[in-house]
């Protein structure tokens, strides 16, 4: 199984490498980060360089977050599309092991953006010296924790969707917007405008935001160390259990690919 | 090897949703040592066939069995089996030695790497070797598909129009391969609109027409030899004789049939006329006339029915 693994990823890590699309979001996504980075280094301030590098930071890993989106929405998309699995598949290479190997390597590479990330942000922190260097380990882990999860999410919904849709649900219709959904609804019904349509709305609202997944469950309680980049003891413990709901929430979407794939009345 | 019964797949057009029917009811034995070639029109059903033998397509219903199991994909079953498939469904971003190497290495078994380059030599990848696929030709990227198909010892080996888009050498070459194969024991099945190739170097052949397997034979069944007729081909200088049945004219050329009786005085009309004999040879049916026969709906040579029960299809003889 370990030959399999490893050379499924071989190959995959070579789709990523060749990939233009993903080489040329990469490149837009770097020339604006560069250009981000050019004002501090005409200022001697060091608020002005905390800024900046906050800045940076939640730059880049919104960068890695959708990118890694990205990562695992075209290996799969893009293999279905191509109809070249029926090469693996034909092989005693089971549907199985290539999916766990298709999102071994999306993480993989969301591993290694991450850390390109974390060394870029350090080396600015000693360069500009601003002694922050726990809080970027934390927001990069958590931020590679969030990767995993929604590479997990987009491999499935690639899976199960054309990459257009599969796109479209998990940029807009994701358990934000159904948060917001029932927020609204919940408003307008306390505003005095009660009926059964609204409040069958306000349920449908909360099924949908509890259906789909959340990729920062605990965001609520990190959000001041994306702030302040400083972590307190306690704050660990929220790391762990994001990385628990991740971990489940990808078998969970695993476990769906994998059925769908079967599934599929032709390969 | 393999056990096809009574097979139907349908499937439904994106748009309007009208049902197509793939198969309708293909049943079909393959023995071990077999070089079976299935033939029929575009559209006949062939590569559904051989899809459903490789698990890659589901059957709306009716049963298939690989090496004594149902098919299921990736399964250890597949260590002893080859396929060749007819569109260019590769991963078109690898370069040529990676994808062949990477086909190799799903078997699970680590290949030489003078393996791979003897392979890409002997087919004429060599110079090509770090080209990706999605800028070869057509043609290469069948080469590579072949590559991965003859890189290891396999008992089963499904091709998918194995040929088409390459050029003759390495058709010719192919071909011996595949019988150099073959005579090791492998079995073979082929999918081809070459019937040529397919009397060259199938044993036995189904005809496959609107889904279903209208004749299986041995291919010595299909192609008989009538000792009592000729087939001549000759330049026409003038009038032809009554004896003669003109079969088709090419420019002058004209390809004709006649009885044995009607020898000599052909041979007579040769000398007196002179006229340019290209040649004379006892009337054969071959595997072309014999499709021509069932797709036409005429009896074949070897005359045939169709076998919709699995019963029939183990005997391998289509009642």
């Amino acid at each position: 199984m370990w030959e399999l693994m490893t050379a499924n990823i071989t190959a995959d890590l070579a789709y990523y490498r060749r990939s233009r699309l993903l080489l040329a979001f990469m490149l837009v996504f770097l020339l604006m980060i560069c250009l981000q980075t050019l004002p501090p280094l005409f200022t001697d301030s060091g608020v002005q360089k905390f800024n900046t590098l906050q800045d940076i930071l939640s730059g880049l890993n919104f960068f890695v977050m959708v990118l890694c989106a990205g990562l695992g929405l075209f290996i799969m998309s893009s293999h279905l599309r191509s109809r070249n699995l029926k090469m693996v598949f034909t092989k005693p290479c089971s549907p199985a092991v290539w999916l766990a190997s298709a999102f071994a390597t999306a993480v993989l590479v969301a591993l290694l953006l991450n850390v390109i990330v974390y060394a870029s942000t350090m080396a600015l922190s000693y360069i500009w010296k601003v002694p922050v260097r726990t809080g970027l380990f934390f927001v990069s882990i958590e931020t590679f924790v969030v990767s995993i999860g929604l590479i997990a999410y987009l491999v499935l919904l690639g899976t199960v969707v054309h990459p257009a849709l599969a796109a479209t649900v998990a940029v807009i219709f994701n358990s934000d917007l159904f948060y917001s959904a029932e927020f609204w609804a919940r408003s307008t019904v306390a505003a005095g405008n009660d009926g059964w349509f609204l409040r069958t709305l306000i349920k449908v609202f909360h099924f949908l935001y509890l259906a789909l997944p959340m990729f920062q469950p605990f965001a609520s309680k990190t959000q001041n160390i994306h702030t302040s980049l400083r972590v307190e003891h306690g704050d660990w413990k929220y790391l762990a259990y994001s990385l628990g709901y991740v971990l489940v929430l990808s078998l969970f979407c695993y476990s769906l690919a994998l059925f769908a794939l079967l599934k599929r009345k032709h390969i | 090897m393999i056990l096809a019964d009574n097979l139907h797949v349908q499937f439904r057009t994106a748009f309007l949703r009208r049902r197509v029917q793939a198969l309708n009811g293909l049943s079909l034995k393959v023995s071990e040592g077999d070089f079976f070639a299935l033939v029929g029109q575009n559209g006949a059903g062939k590569s559904s066939a051989m899809y459903c033998f490789l698990g890659l397509l589901k059957p709306t219903s009716g049963r298939v069995e690989l090496m004594g199991k149902a098919p299921e994909l990736g399964a250890a079953v597949y260590r002893d089996i080859a396929y060749l498939p007819e569109e260019p469904h590769y991963h078109l971003y690898l370069t040529v030695r990676e994808a062949v190497r990477y086909y190799a290495s799903l078997y699970g078994e680590r290949i030489p790497d003078k393996n791979i380059d003897e392979t890409l030599e002997r087919l004429g990848l060599a110079q090509f070797r770090h080209l990706p696929l999605a800028k070869c030709s057509k043609g290469m990227k069948q080469k590579v598909g072949m590559a991965q198909c003859l890189i290891r010892k396999t008992r089963l080996l499904f091709l998918d129009e194995p040929t088409r888009g390459l050029d003759p050498l390495v058709v010719r070459e192919f071909r011996e391969t595949l019988r150099e194969i073959h005579q090791q024991g492998a079995t073979i099945v082929m999918n081809s609109h070459v019937l040529s190739e397919v009397e060259m170097l199938a044993n036995r052949v189904a005809i496959i027409e609107r889904g279903k397997v209208v004749v299986q034979d041995e291919l010595r069944n299909l192609l008989t030899i009538d000792r009592h007729a000729y087939s001549v081909r000759f330049e026409r200088n003038g009038d032809l004789p009554g004896y003669l049945t003109a079969i088709e004219q090419t420019g002058n050329v004209v390809k004709a049939q006649l009885l044995k009786e009607n020898l000599h005085a052909f041979f007579d009309f040769v000398r007196t006329s002179d006229v340019a004999l290209h040649e004379c040879s006892l009337k054969r049916t071959s595997l072309e006339d014999s499709f021509v026969n069932v797709v036409k709906g005429k009896a074949p040579a070897a005359s045939v029915a169709p076998d919709t029960t699995a019963q029939s299809a183990a005997t391998g003889r289509v009642s």
